[in-house]
């Protein structure tokens, strides 16, 4: 659905040809490597940690300072999909998220645009009330919410995962904001010519928005894929489990066995990962950018 | 600019809908508020939930597969729903849901909390009414732990724990020093501590957690207890750990982490246990879950807490509760059947939890446990002699937590002085105590 | 470069005044693109919100209606000094993590627009903090940070300097927690800038290099103005979420010691879950929710101002 709302559309004049190319460099390594090295460390020291932990003997995690590990064990990482049904718990995950991805996708392009772009009655009352829902911390709203979805029949049904995510004000205002670096005059030429808002906005505006669509997908992803609290809350079959829920398995209250937790985290991490690496592609300049006048 | 003014009049239009709207939205919630919660699960198996995980988890899974065959009528769906410190999150959610399970497993300092509400089943008749249960038999921590200050059965016990004196031997061989003895007194643990703390080496002779939390209280409460004191009057109704008893106990913290730097204070991430492992921590003031997180190559003894006046010690007991009145009898009759003494030494031998039971300990299959889990001795010695007192279960009891903590972190922290810590706490908990009355 | 900003300049103009007045055929527009997530968001978002709200005038446990006490929890409130605190608390944590995470993430997200070898793994590197779980994070800090063993103390006592208290320390532990959120909201803001870094103009930055300005001067010049409304986003964003910090704290100083680290939500947490107070902690909420609408209406109205090709 990503690739399909961000596919350059016919009516504009770029192809993949125009895609800016690297200009010719002197072949010597940059010196930019210097800063971006560091800082890569800096960031990737957690992932670092967590494999590391996850290849070590329970021994080996119950130590202080912590050290190296003297092996590699990946039975850590059969015993972590193994221990339960890994598999169901990252398919309805997968299943949440991806709904909720295409939705927000498409929601929140149409509410972006409309609130960018359109003046209409009560628009910045309703953009400032969809803020609002997110004032009041989930630890007071976590109940109240349970009560609607009660109201909806739809406890401990991957449904009440997605509900509340189909639309989400990220989303809204991440869009609204972009749309609002796109120059006027592009949407002005169209609707010149007779096209209609909504083609509009799908076949000239969301085809330059590639970089925004593919930061909400990643963004939108990323938090319904690690939110634990709710579906703790909302669900309460094992059929329904989220990935997150399911690596509360390897979580004692009094002792964690600490190298399969985060095996399991690991497994579940990579997902997230696989749709950032897709999606990062998307972070070149967007081709109306140069196409434009 | 000219558009903003211009659109004043209407916002305010707006405004008005938005309220409409809102008022609207609230009478709905209202409604789904209002309407009574009805039990779920009464065409099936009654739903157990559980946060026990590894060992703990395969052994309650298999009891439950048991007596789901011998007893195809009264099934049981023993399931796991997360870890224990979000059950009463769960369960609240669930009375909200109106899919409350029929048993879940809840942390002893729930039960005041959920006593209260209309969905958690009154035990006492059925308790008291089923002689072949034994009430008696259990332990009087793991009772006092199912049962609120005005004599309600709220819960089947769980789980009980308590509080004993873990050390390193080794530690203690370097250092020159002889094993803790049963009659050990404070002055010996201080200085003990002080001869095993080695700042070169970055090693302490004991560890305490600092986070505020009841993790901070209830170690401050057994060394309350130690000194003869006690944290509330026996009313429930006044402070009482402004004494002779709770300044010594509150010296005591403060001689050794202040003026002694023998303690190492745990932030609350349990690092003691890493540390313990490392040998930088001698001594640890734990209870029988610590003891399967020690490293094989440490050789560690167990040993009643010091003491002053008693050798006290605190108990942690969680409970069973039930929720649902259509499911109490099946639940009633799983949960004997589950604590009964031969079923409940299984689970203990598979997991290494303390019986419940004193009988548990005359079977002959006790003797496996002790073999397996030779360290647990004292732990069951403990439940025997140490544990006479508990922890107040009333409403107010987690509000005073809270003071109690603010106020040895503040000792430990060298802060505040012992006395002007308990006279400050004193007043916040008489407050609280005559707020809540 | 002069042809460069004036071009600009007329467009930000052009925008500016474009004002044409609304007719109805976009109100009805308006409303229809806006209308499906709008009902979504208002049954799932505002209910609660509201239901929330009158909880905050009764004595509850947060899942039974409870007694209504009036304003009672706001008289309370007023007189409750830990609650002074935790506000105090609130509003350093939050002038101190937004600007410090905004700062860094526009120089680092235009490096990360550069083609150089191996950009996909930095970009990832980067993005890493952002997927890692909160727990995961504050066991990781609970080391880096800790008095006794940790590494950065170790280090510090390298280079001659004196040891830190961080998480333990009334004085440390608020910067310990800012510093422990920077790291791992970097990435969030960085992804943010470099989606918006995409949308400037090739040909402006080119036209500005054929003009000789050099690229530190186009920076300044026109990628940052054009990075306006990426800011604007970023700004209310990152303050709706700083005002409602809670995650961070539980995972590490449990809002020690002594408090210190006690912000709002934390406070707003411990009165719901710990002492059953439901009434009081939806009056703390209510509170929080009018001061975040007060700031987001107010940084809205901010950024409208200085976007540069918004309509006024």
């Amino acid at each position: 659905m990503a690739g399909a709302l961000v596919r350059p559309a016919p009516g504009t004049r770029a192809g993949p040809a125009r895609r800016p190319r690297p200009r010719v460099r002197s072949r010597r390594p940059s010196r930019l490597h210097l800063i971006l090295a560091p800082l890569a460390a800096l960031m990737l020291a957690p992932l670092v940690w967590m494999v590391l932990l996850s290849i070590s003997t329970q021994e080996e995690t119950r130590r202080f300072p912590p050290g190296l590990p003297g092996g590699i064990r990946w039975q850590n990482y059969t015993a972590a999909w193994s221990e339960g049904p890994f598999g169901h718990w990252l398919l309805n995950s997968t299943i949440v998220t991806t709904g909720c991805v295409v939705s927000n996708l498409v929601l929140c392009s149409l509410a972006g645009y409309a609130f960018a772009r359109i003046r209409f009655f009560g628009s910045r009352v309703v953009f400032v009330g969809v803020l609002a829902t997110l004032m009041v911390p989930f630890q007071i709203v976590m109940l109240p919410t349970l009560i609607v979805m009660r109201g909806l029949h739809l406890v401990d049904t991957l449904g009440a995962l997605m509900g509340p995510n189909l639309a989400t004000p990220f989303g809204v205002f991440l869009m609204r904001q972009f749309f609002t670096t796109l120059p006027r005059e592009l949407e002005e030429a169209a609707r010149i010519d007779g096209a209609g808002r909504l083609r509009t906005l799908t076949r000239v505006l969301l085809p330059l928005m590639g970089p925004t669509l593919a930061t909400l997908s990643v963004l939108t992803f990323l938090s319904i894929w690690n939110d634990f609290l709710w579906p703790l809350i909302a669900i309460q079959s094992p059929g329904n489990m989220t990935i997150q829920m399911g690596l509360q398995n390897f979580q004692g209250s009094h002792l964690t066995n600490w190298p399969v937790l985060m095996a399991g985290t690991v497994m579940s991490q990579i997902p997230v990962l696989v749709v950032f690496l897709i999606a990062q592609r998307f972070f070149v300049r967007s081709i109306a950018a140069t196409g434009f006048r | 600019m000219r558009t903003r003014s211009l659109s004043a009049g209407r916002r305010i239009g707006d405004r008005l809908t938005s309220i409409a709207v809102g008022a609207a939205l609230i009478a709905v919630a209202g409604c789904a508020g209002g309407s009574d919660s009805s039990s779920s699960s009464s065409r099936g198996a009654v739903v157990f939930w559980h946060g026990y995980t590894d060992q703990e988890g395969k052994a309650i899974t298999q009891l439950g597969r048991e007596w789901n065959t011998a007893h195809p009528d009264q099934k049981v769906n023993v399931t796991f729903a997360g870890s224990n410190d979000d059950a009463l999150k769960k369960t609240l959610a669930s009375f909200v849901s109106g899919k409350a399970p029929g048993v879940a497993y809840e942390y002893g300092s729930s039960i005041a909390t959920l006593a209260k509400r209309n969905q958690t089943q009154n035990l006492t008749s059925l308790v008291r009414s089923t002689p072949s249960f034994n009430w008696n038999d259990f332990f009087p921590a793991a009772r006092q732990g199912a049962t609120t200050p005005d004599g309600g059965i709220y819960g089947i016990p769980a789980l009980v724990d308590n509080l004993s004196l873990v050390y390193n031997k080794k530690l203690f061989d370097a250092a020159g020093i002889s094993y803790p003895t049963p009659s050990w007194t404070w002055t010996d643990f201080q200085n003990a501590a002080r001869k095993l703390t080695d700042e070169s080496k970055r090693q302490f002779g004991w560890a305490y957690v600092n986070d505020g939390s009841e993790d901070t209280v209830w170690r401050f409460i057994a060394l309350l207890w130690q000194a003869g004191g006690d944290l509330l009057t026996p009313d429930n109704k006044k402070a009482a750990f402004a004494s002779p008893a709770g300044l010594s106990a509150m010296r005591l913290l403060h001689d050794m982490a202040v003026t002694d730097h023998s303690v190492y204070l745990d932030a609350g991430d349990q690092q003691y246990q890493n540390l313990f492992n490392s040998g930088k921590i001698a001594m640890l003031w734990t209870g029988p879950w610590d003891l399967s997180g020690i490293n094989k190559n440490i050789s560690y003894g167990t040993q009643f807490l010091p003491g002053k006046v008693t050798h006290a010690t605190i108990a942690g007991p969680d409970n069973y509760m039930l929720f649902n009145k259509n499911d109490r009898d099946t639940a009633w009759a799983f949960l004997q059947w589950l604590n009964s003494p031969e079923i409940h030494l299984r689970f203990s031998i598979a997991t290494g939890h303390l019986p419940l039971r004193q009988s548990e300990t005359r079977l002959p299959g006790y003797q496996d446990f002790l073999e397996r889990y030779p360290a647990n001795k004292v732990f069951v010695e403990n439940l025997e002699k140490n544990v006479t007192k508990s922890r107040p279960n009333i409403p107010a009891y987690p509000k005073i937590s809270q003071v109690i903590g603010t106020a040895v972190q503040s000792v430990l922290l060298g802060k505040a002085q012992p006395q002007a810590a308990l006279d400050q706490a004193r007043e916040q908990v008489d407050q609280i105590l005559a707020a809540g009355a | 470069m002069t042809s460069v900003t004036s071009g600009m300049a007329a467009r930000a103009a052009r925008g500016d005044t474009a004002g044409h007045r609304p007719r109805r055929a976009d109100h009805f527009a308006g409303w229809a693109f806006v209308s499906p997530a709008v009902l979504l968001i208002g049954l799932f978002g505002l209910v609660p919100v509201a239901w929330s709200m009158i909880l905050s005038f009764q004595e509850t446990d947060l899942t039974s209606p409870g007694t209504w006490t009036g304003a009672a929890n706001y008289r309370q409130m007023v007189h409750d000094p830990v609650f002074w605190q935790a506000a105090r608390h609130t509003v350093v944590y939050c002038a101190l993590f937004v600007p410090i995470t905004m700062t860094l993430a526009i120089p680092i997200a235009v490096l990360l627009n550069q083609k150089v070898r191996g950009i996909t793994f930095y970009r990832m590197a980067v993005f890493v903090p952002l997927v890692t779980s909160t727990v995961a994070t504050g066991v990781i800090f609970n080391w880096l940070y800790n008095p006794q063993f940790g590494p950065i103390n170790a280090g510090l006592s390298k280079l001659g300097l004196p040891q830190q208290g961080f998480f333990q320390s009334s004085a440390q532990a608020l910067p310990s927690v800012v510093g422990m959120t920077v790291w791992g909201w970097l990435g969030f803001a960085v992804i943010i800038y470099l989606s918006a870094l995409q949308h400037v103009p090739r040909d402006l930055m080119e036209a500005a290099a054929l003009d000789g300005c050099g690229r530190v001067r186009a920076f300044w010049r026109i990628e940052l103005p054009l990075l306006a409304p990426a800011s604007a986003f970023l700004l209310v964003w990152l303050t709706i979420n700083a005002l409602q910090l809670f995650d961070e704290v539980y995972v590490t100083t449990k809002g020690g010691p002594l408090h210190a680290s006690t912000v709002l939500v934390y406070y707003l947490y411990q009165q719901a879950f710990v002492v059953f107070e439901g009434g009081y902690a939806a009056a703390i909420g209510t509170a929080l929710f009018l001061v975040i609408l007060v700031v987001t209406v107010v940084q809205l109205w901010l950024g409208r101002r200085s976007s540069p090709y918004e309509a006024g």
